[in-house]
């Protein structure tokens, strides 16, 4: 890629993550690869909470009755656990995070820009994502018992501090529409000359698709939450029956929204697994246009299918059956995204650093994700499923399998470019070990519990499903270890690392690599001019 | 075909497992086919000693991406349809099912049948009969799940849901609750009783005690809840002390727990301490001595004890019926295995035995009965013992004898002369067959 960057000598040492300094320079900062940080640290903070929240749950768990009795006294401590995890994870750490940090960082990058269309307002919204965690920090106070969901006419009628955590998910839905809107402009109007749509990496097209759904389908659950509030502060009789409300069109709206997250949270994974395959195979990504499209159909559809969350609802026969067949539609896109990825590495010139690793696992779990997912498309087999260990499984292979182990295959592919050192392969190699075994032995036991029929959010469960139960947790524990150190290992070399990073460390063609390592705060010396395709690996046949 | 979902006990659960058979082949073979694909090429094309190979630039293929299209969609539809045939039968309830009304609340299942029987925590149904469960809640969302029947169904306030299942088995099956309804939600379990159609008849057609029970006014129903759920045993009415505290002058009375906090005897803590009774335990009583009788009583019955509790103020003095004899035929019993006779006598509410006793191996207030017999226990004065006739007859009539290690000394002396010596044979026969 003949991106014009020449760096002058004298310019080399200065870059975004020094050409201020201090804490206010920081936390003031327009520079999208700044905020980038800024998110990065306030989601980790909460990615920990909700951590050891997760892990606290899967102790209680690892015998039946009670197990750890000091910590979780009772059933309603349990609950609140598996709130907070939910609420923590979703809210505030994969859906604002993955695309405000990738996004942030990435965008102006892979299209040659100087920042973001709007970076005042990009700083505006990362403190609204501030002021929402702040709420629903506070909101655990009087810790919230209602599950991530927060289904009428339990939330409406429960006396923990519902209002002030939905007031809070109302408020980080500001930040993501208009983190949104933010980055649909920059793609539309900021490309670099030669940039044309047909050249952007996958991440941008999957960044595309995900700012839509953040910009169309966040006021629906911004309307619903503020509707909940209502309904328990002036007793509006929406969703409570009692007061001549449908609980039923809390979970619709709900899931208007919530559905389309999934998407939210995993489609910049997918854009991160297309960037990571053709750079370690040498090869151009197969299907280009398949993948694009692939991408943006997901996204169409993602709308249509909210319903299949509620078979057991009570919704008609019939709405069970139209929400079943559309949801199949979700699983030929998803099937072709794999098949190019798989695809891409035939006759490759593969080599097996960290991000690859990562990659290549993310395949594997995102079949698992996938065809899981087509059982609980079918609608006498959902029945059977719905609201058991099963879906947990489901949803864990999607969002942590997916979403946040694209993440982390993220933070290690781009870690060079964003900190301008090299991370420790040993290190990273056995943490991914970890995390990749952890995760498999906490959720495949999960599938058989399901299977066995054991329901979801018990504090307690009869004895026979003990077994399954304690190998979960054990590897729950391996899983977060595995983040741990993968973690460690970034926050320590980025810090005291002694290995810099080269301008360019895996010979990538996209733009972001172009320019020096960490990119100086303007990110390139002149506006690049593009010439080629992003994926241009490999010897043209001479025929 | 792979029998993965467990025990089938309905007409239609069949259908359910085929398509979740044929579903799991597909994806494991698609899965296995991919992963495999990836794992290969990553081999053969890998990087030997680092070096960078030339890789030719392709770009895609439209053949391939026209197959990898139709051939998911193919698929999908297929298993689409799958789901969709298995849905239909276990929506469609037949003409004429049997229907009985089920109403959800925090925590526990209300079942009313046609004839005005009602029942707590057990929903009794005939083999090979269709049964319409038409259910609503009094509350929040619940969910009843009836795993070995393939069925589930949101139990909604405000609005009536259904589903349906004709049982193909006798049996006792489990049932779930399977919406999040806040803490006791793993607790709100109910048992499925399949029998024969001309016992459940005859259970059906017995209605006597239940129609008692609704005359009464509220203390009278608690004087006879005393006898029946075995209050009786462990609250004395003349200030005796016995297991728990007597009721004598019991309402109002104010007091110390064992956690050192101050109560007061109200409505509110009289209903805890009977639903919830490991959540305050008054000074000098043994923490775990007391079941809960969580999804046992409805709010009538709580409300019933609560009124015989207020009658009990010492300006008269209270005479209690005894306990009803067993209500099996004893023709019945004759005809049956020591085993079975044995099964009967712990199953019997007025023995309780189950209140104490699990049979699933779980630790209630006693030692479950699974696997007890033939065992070596060890008692809280370090001996050991080996679980023989013996010493399961001296436990029953002199529970306090001899406790094992880690149990409390809960159990009421009530067997002796209740249960004969006729009686602990055919109860041992039947903690045999429990292994």
């Amino acid at each position: 890629m003949s991106a014009h960057t020449h760096a002058a000598h004298a310019n080399e040492e200065v870059n975004y993550l020094n050409w201020k300094t201090g804490l206010w320079s920081w936390l003031s900062s327009t520079d999208h690869k700044r905020i980038c940080f800024l998110y990065l640290f306030a989601i980790m903070i909460f990615f920990v909470a909700g951590g050891i929240a997760a892990l606290l749950m899967r102790l209680e768990l690892s015998t039946a009755g009670p197990t750890i009795p000091g910590i979780v006294k009772d059933p309603h401590t349990y609950n609140v656990l598996f709130t907070m995890h939910g609420v923590f994870m979703i809210f505030l750490f994969v859906v604002p995070g993955i695309p405000a940090t990738l996004g942030n960082f990435l965008i102006p990058l892979m299209i040659g820009a100087k920042d973001v269309a709007f970076p005042r307002l990009n700083l505006f919204s990362f403190y609204l994502y501030v002021l929402g965690a702040a709420c629903g920090a506070v909101a655990m106070l009087n810790p919230v018992d209602t599950g991530w969901t927060f289904y009428a006419p339990y939330s409406t009628t429960t006396d923990t501090s519902v209002s002030l955590m939905v007031f809070a998910a109302f408020i980080l839905g500001f930040s993501s529409i208009l983190t949104g809107l933010n980055f649909i402009v920059t793609i539309h109007q900021l490309r670099a000359p030669g940039m044309t749509w047909m050249r952007l990496p996958v991440f941008i097209w999957a960044s595309y698709a995900t700012a839509v759904i953040q910009t169309v389908a966040t006021p629906v659950v911004g309307m619903t939450l503020l509707l909940v509030i209502a309904e328990r502060m002036f007793g509006a009789g929406i969703f409570d029956p009692s007061k001549g409300g449908d609980p039923v069109l809390m979970e619709h709206l709900f899931w208007f929204y919530s559905h389309p997250v999934v998407y939210i949270m995993v489609l910049p994974a997918f854009g991160v697994v297309g960037e990571i395959i053709p750079v370690f195979s040498r090869k151009p990504l197969f299907g280009y246009k398949m993948v694009v499209l692939s991408s943006m159909a997901i996204a169409a559809v993602g709308f249509i299918v909210w319903a299949h969350h509620m078979f057991v609802a009570g919704i008609s026969d019939f709405s069970a059956k139209f929400f079943s067949i559309v949801t199949f539609l979700v699983a030929v896109p998803t099937a072709i995204k794999v098949f190019n990825w798989v695809s891409t590495m035939y006759k490759g010139s593969i080599s097996f650093k960290t991000p690859m690793l990562y990659a290549m696992a993310f395949v594997f779990l995102f079949m698992v994700a996938g065809t899981t997912g087509i059982y609980l498309a079918m609608l006498g087999v959902d029945v059977y499923y719905h609201d058991t260990y099963f879906v947990v499984a489901h949803f864990h292979y999607t969002i942590q399998g997916g979403a946040v182990i694209g993440l982390i295959a993220a933070l290690h592919f781009w870690f060079p470019k964003m900190s301008g050192k090299m991370y420790n392969e040993r290190v990273a190699r056995i943490a991914f070990a970890m995390l990749f075994l952890g995760f498999n032995l906490t959720f495949i036991p999960q599938f058989i519990l399901g299977m066995d029929g054991m329901p979801r959010r018990y504090y307690d469960y009869p004895p026979q499903y003990q077994t399954l139960h304690t190998l979960s947790t054990v590897g729950a524990f391996l899983n977060g270890f595995g983040y741990i150190f993968s973690l460690l290992n970034l926050l320590g070399t980025a810090l005291f690392g002694k290995v810099k990073a080269p301008r360019n460390p895996y010979n990538s063609k996209s733009l972001e690599w172009q320019t020096a390592s960490p990119p100086i705060h303007e990110n390139f010396e002149t506006t690049p001019i593009v010439n080629e395709e992003p994926y241009n690996y490999g010897t043209h046949a001479h025929a | 075909m792979l029998g993965l979902l467990g025990e089938q006990g309905s007409d239609f659960a069949y259908k359910v497992d085929y398509a979740n058979d044929i579903v799991t082949i597909i994806s494991v073979v698609c899965t296995v086919a991919i992963v495999g694909a990836m794992l290969y090429f990553a081999v053969k094309y890998r990087q030997r000693d680092g070096v960078d190979h030339e890789t030719p630039a392709i770009e895609g293929n439209n053949a391939l991406e026209v197959i990898w299209t139709v051939f998911p969609t193919l698929v999908c539809i297929w298993v689409a349809w799958l789901g969709y045939d298995s849905f239909v039968d276990l929506r469609t309830p037949p003409p004429g099912a049997m229907e009985v009304n089920v109403t959800g609340r925090k925590w526990a299942w209300d079942f009313q049948y046609k004839n005005g029987k009602r029942t707590t925590s057990e929903l009794v149904v005939p083999v090979g009969e269709p049964v319409k469960l038409i259910m609503t809640s009094k509350d929040v969302l619940h969910s009843f799940f009836v795993p070995v029947m393939r069925t589930k169904m949101d139990v909604i306030p405000g609005r009536y849901t259904h589903e349906w299942f004709r049982p193909i088995k006798t049996g006792d099956f489990q049932v779930f609750c399977t919406e999040y309804c806040g803490n006791e939600h793993s607790k709100m379990l109910a048992r499925l009783k399949v029998l024969p159609k001309a016992e459940f008849e005859r259970w059906l057609a017995d209605d006597s005690e239940e129609r008692k029970l609704a005359a009464m006014k509220p203390s009278d129903r608690g004087k006879e809840l005393y006898v029946a759920k075995q209050c009786v045993t462990c609250h004395s009415l003349d200030g005796s002390p016995r297991v728990g505290p007597s009721w004598l002058k019991l309402f109002g009375k104010q007091g110390q727990l064992a956690s050192g906090d101050k109560y007061t005897a109200d409505e509110n803590y009289i209903r805890e301490s009977i639903l919830n009774p490991q959540a305050k335990t008054v000074a000098g009583y043994p923490a775990m001595g007391m079941p809960s009788y969580q999804g046992q009583l409805s709010d009538d019955d709580l409300t019933g004890i609560i009124e015989f509790i207020k009658t009990i103020d010492g300006s008269q003095k209270i005479e209690v019926a005894p306990a009803a004899p067993p209500k099996k035929a004893d023709a019945a019993l004759a005809s049956m295995t020591p085993a079975e006779r044995g099964k009967a006598l712990v199953a019997d509410s007025s023995n309780m035995c189950l209140t104490c006793h699990s049979l699933d191996g779980s630790k209630v207030v006693g030692p479950s009965f699974k696997g007890l017999w033939g065992r070596k226990e060890k008692l809280s004065d370090g001996s050991e013992v080996q679980v023989d006739a013996a010493y399961i007859k001296e436990s029953v009539w002199k529970p306090a004898a001899k406790i094992v290690a880690g149990y409390g000394p809960a159990m009421p002396a009530m067997y002796e002369g209740k249960l004969t010596d006729e009686n602990l044979n055919d109860i041992i026969e039947y903690l045999k067959t429990l292994q």
